[in-house]
């Protein structure tokens, strides 16, 4: 199936998808309203009171309007991609599923309360040291937990249930010690948003939006041009070809737990400015990394980022339609949609080895 | 004393739970992380039926029950397609999808709300109300799932399965249609913890989405890898070590807020040093592979 559509295609897919969803719910039919109003007020009065009762209905949906439901979309869609491509970055070297990665970015989001309102250290170095922190638990949970597993060869299930237990135990542990109640790193008051485009959108997202591209840049940069990545990109196609040659397969991977853990813990602090601290905020945040490194197709960097970006945009349009707290099932549905009719993702390429 | 009956209630219901899981998880090999959901399947089903229209909780057991099979039977297909690591994503993706219903259907599950005053089980007239005679009751319900469960894994259809666990490709080469046994596994395990479900709901008289929880699967999937995987004894003592073991720092004087946490904390410790050390439990024979 791969190999059926080439890059040029699939853009064209996508792009073309985008302008059906467009008309979809732009609604046309709201132009000629006026019109068609003389006409009705002319023919019969009672049917206008039914016609500006439905123009009444329209206006209100067009209040929430499809721009504002694209912009929501867009920046929680790179919330997951932020968490998919860490998640990505490590499941390249260990080919599990890592759940330990959402407690990873819960914990960054506390290590930033900590260093920011409990320790009062100025934001830029509070959340540099928050990033760095979640980095060294990354790494820490590698040490302590996958390195005896790696050890003694045992199957993914072994690793993603062990990983679970890191999850439990980490989500676990940060509310022992901050409490069940809901923290932010808000200092201010909650400021107006700016206005564009009928949208309307505050200073932390476009804060969000800069720093999330600027890390993926970084990382982009960090997989493709450097000696270190390129190691990383050997380990992950063949781990005994890499050995062969002479790479040190646990210490590279030793460096993506570092890196993606990294970036869980940035996703988890940018996530904090925006809205609150929780200590389950985690088991969200790892499903739909998940979920979206699978839509996007397991292993690929960009695909992870596009698949964010989907899964973020197909919620908020989701819901914009029915309750927000359909959100959860609405990503399930499409992950077990993909799993079963398209397992390798938009942009992956099945492998052999791949039992999917 | 009744403290005590109370715990072993619990037990018991994890227990079925357990045996239910050790079927499709242990016996057969296919790593399925939703089962709480179709104990909320059943558990909504009885209590729906008996607040709604009045039908007899024993009546709404088996109905949920039946609910319950039927959910297994949807979730067995992804398990025709999907190995490994993605069944357990898909799985656990459909328990997240029924809670997320029960959580927002508000029109037929109330919600968050939860639904209170379910009617307890009658017998003869006599309402079981009393915490001894539900431990009766449940501790029943536990011999006929292990009884079932183990006449299951004893037969040859039994050995079919651990054949399908072994080697899937094998049991295919033999003429084993292994779709067909995974469906039945599903659906069986599926029926089990549906009557779970309606045990819980019909003794704690009041649901809520909120047991229900993804958390839920994987404490039972814990009892079932700790106490062993393919061996029903170990589900037992998985079940009741796992629920009785915390129950013991209430007594270390712990408040409820560090008492909560520093359980799931255990619990996460266990499946980290259980999957390092001995992954096929206490006195299991079979690991994940």
């Amino acid at each position: 199936m791969a190999e059926k559509y080439s890059n040029k295609k699939r853009i064209i897919i996508i792009l073309l998808f985008w302008l059906i969803l467009w008309f979809l719910f732009n609604n046309p039919l709201n132009i000629d309203f006026e019109n068609i109003l003389d006409l009705v007020k002319k023919a019969a009065c009672s049917f206008y009171n039914v016609m500006k009762g439905l123009i009444n209905l329209i206006s209100n949906l067009k209040m929430f309007s499809l721009n504002q439901v694209i912009v929501n979309g867009i920046f929680i869609g790179i919330i997951y991609a932020l968490v998919a491509i860490g998640f990505t970055i490590i499941y390249r070297t260990i080919k599990f599923f890592n759940f330990a990665h959402g407690a990873v970015y819960a914990a960054g989001a506390y290590f930033a309360y900590t260093f920011f309102i409990l320790l009062n250290i100025t934001p830029a170095l509070s959340f540099l040291l928050s990033i760095i922190f979640a980095g060294l638990l990354g790494v820490c949970i590698d040490r302590f937990v996958y390195v005896p597993l790696r050890k003694h060869k045992t199957s993914n299930l072994v690793f993603l249930i062990a990983s679970f237990g890191v999850f439990i135990f980490l989500q676990n542990l940060l509310q022992l010690i901050f409490g069940a109640q809901i923290l932010t790193l808000r200092t201010g008051p909650v400021k107006e948003g700016h206005h564009f485009l009928g949208a309307v959108f505050t200073d932390i997202q476009i804060l969000i939006i800069v720093s999330s591209l600027v890390l993926f840049f970084v990382c982009w940069l960090f997989i493709q041009k450097i000696k270190i990545g390129k190691a990383i990109r050997a380990v992950s196609d063949d781990p005994i070809g890499a050995r062969v040659v002479g790479i040190n397969s646990e210490k590279i991977i030793m460096i993506a737990f570092a890196i993606g853990s990294a970036l869980a813990g940035a996703a988890g602090i940018l996530v904090s400015l925006e809205t609150n601290i929780e200590p389950t905020m985690g088991m969200n945040a790892i499903l739909k990394g998940i979920i979206a490194s699978i839509v996007g197709g397991i292993g690929s960097i960009p695909g992870a980022l596009f698949g964010g970006l989907l899964l973020g945009m197909a919620e908020n349009i989701g819901i914009w339609k029915i309750q927000a707290g359909w959100k959860d099932a609405i990503a399930f549905g499409i992950l077990i949609l993909f799993l079963l009719f398209r397992p390798s993702g938009i942009m992956g390429v099945k492998t052999e080895k791949e039992k999917i | 004393m009744e403290y005590l009956a109370h715990i072993i209630i619990i037990a018991g219901i994890y227990t079925i739970l357990s045996l239910s899981l050790n079927l499709i998880v242990g016996y057969t090999g296919l790593a399925a992380l939703g089962h709480i959901a179709f104990a909320a399947v059943g558990a909504y089903t009885s209590s729906l039926l008996a607040l709604n229209l009045g039908i007899s909780p024993w009546i709404g057991l088996i109905i949920g029950a039946i609910f319950a099979s039927v959910l297994g039977a949807i979730v067995s297909f992804p398990s025709l397609r999907l190995k490994g690591d993605y069944l357990a994503i898909a799985t656990f993706g459909l328990g997240v999808i029924v809670y997320s219903i029960a959580k927002n259907w508000v029109g037929l599950t109330r919600g968050p709300m939860g639904l209170p005053g379910i009617p307890a089980f009658k017998i003869f007239g006599y309402e079981i109300n009393n915490v001894w005679a539900y431990l009766v009751l449940v501790l029943i319900f536990v011999v006929v799932t292990y009884v079932v469960i183990r006449n299951i894994t004893k037969s040859p259809f039994g050995r079919i399965l651990t054949a399908v666990r072994e080697d899937e490709i094998a049991a295919e080469a033999m003429g084993k249609n292994v779709n067909k046994y995974k469906l039945i596994v599903f659906v069986v395990g599926a029926f089990f913890a549906g009557i779970a479900g309606s045990l819980y709901a019909h003794y704690i008289t009041f649901i809520d989405p909120s047991s229900f929880t993804i958390m839920e699967s994987i404490t039972v999937l814990l009892m079932v890898v700790f106490g062993g995987m393919g061996s029903l004894t170990g589900s037992f003592i998985g079940a009741s070590l796992l629920v009785i073991l915390p129950e013991l720092l209430r007594f270390l004087g712990m408040p409820s807020s560090v008492a909560a946490p520093l359980r799931q904390m255990i619990y996460g410790l266990l499946l980290i040093v259980l999957m390092i050390w001995r992954p096929q439990g206490l006195i299991g024979k079979y690991k994940f592979k």
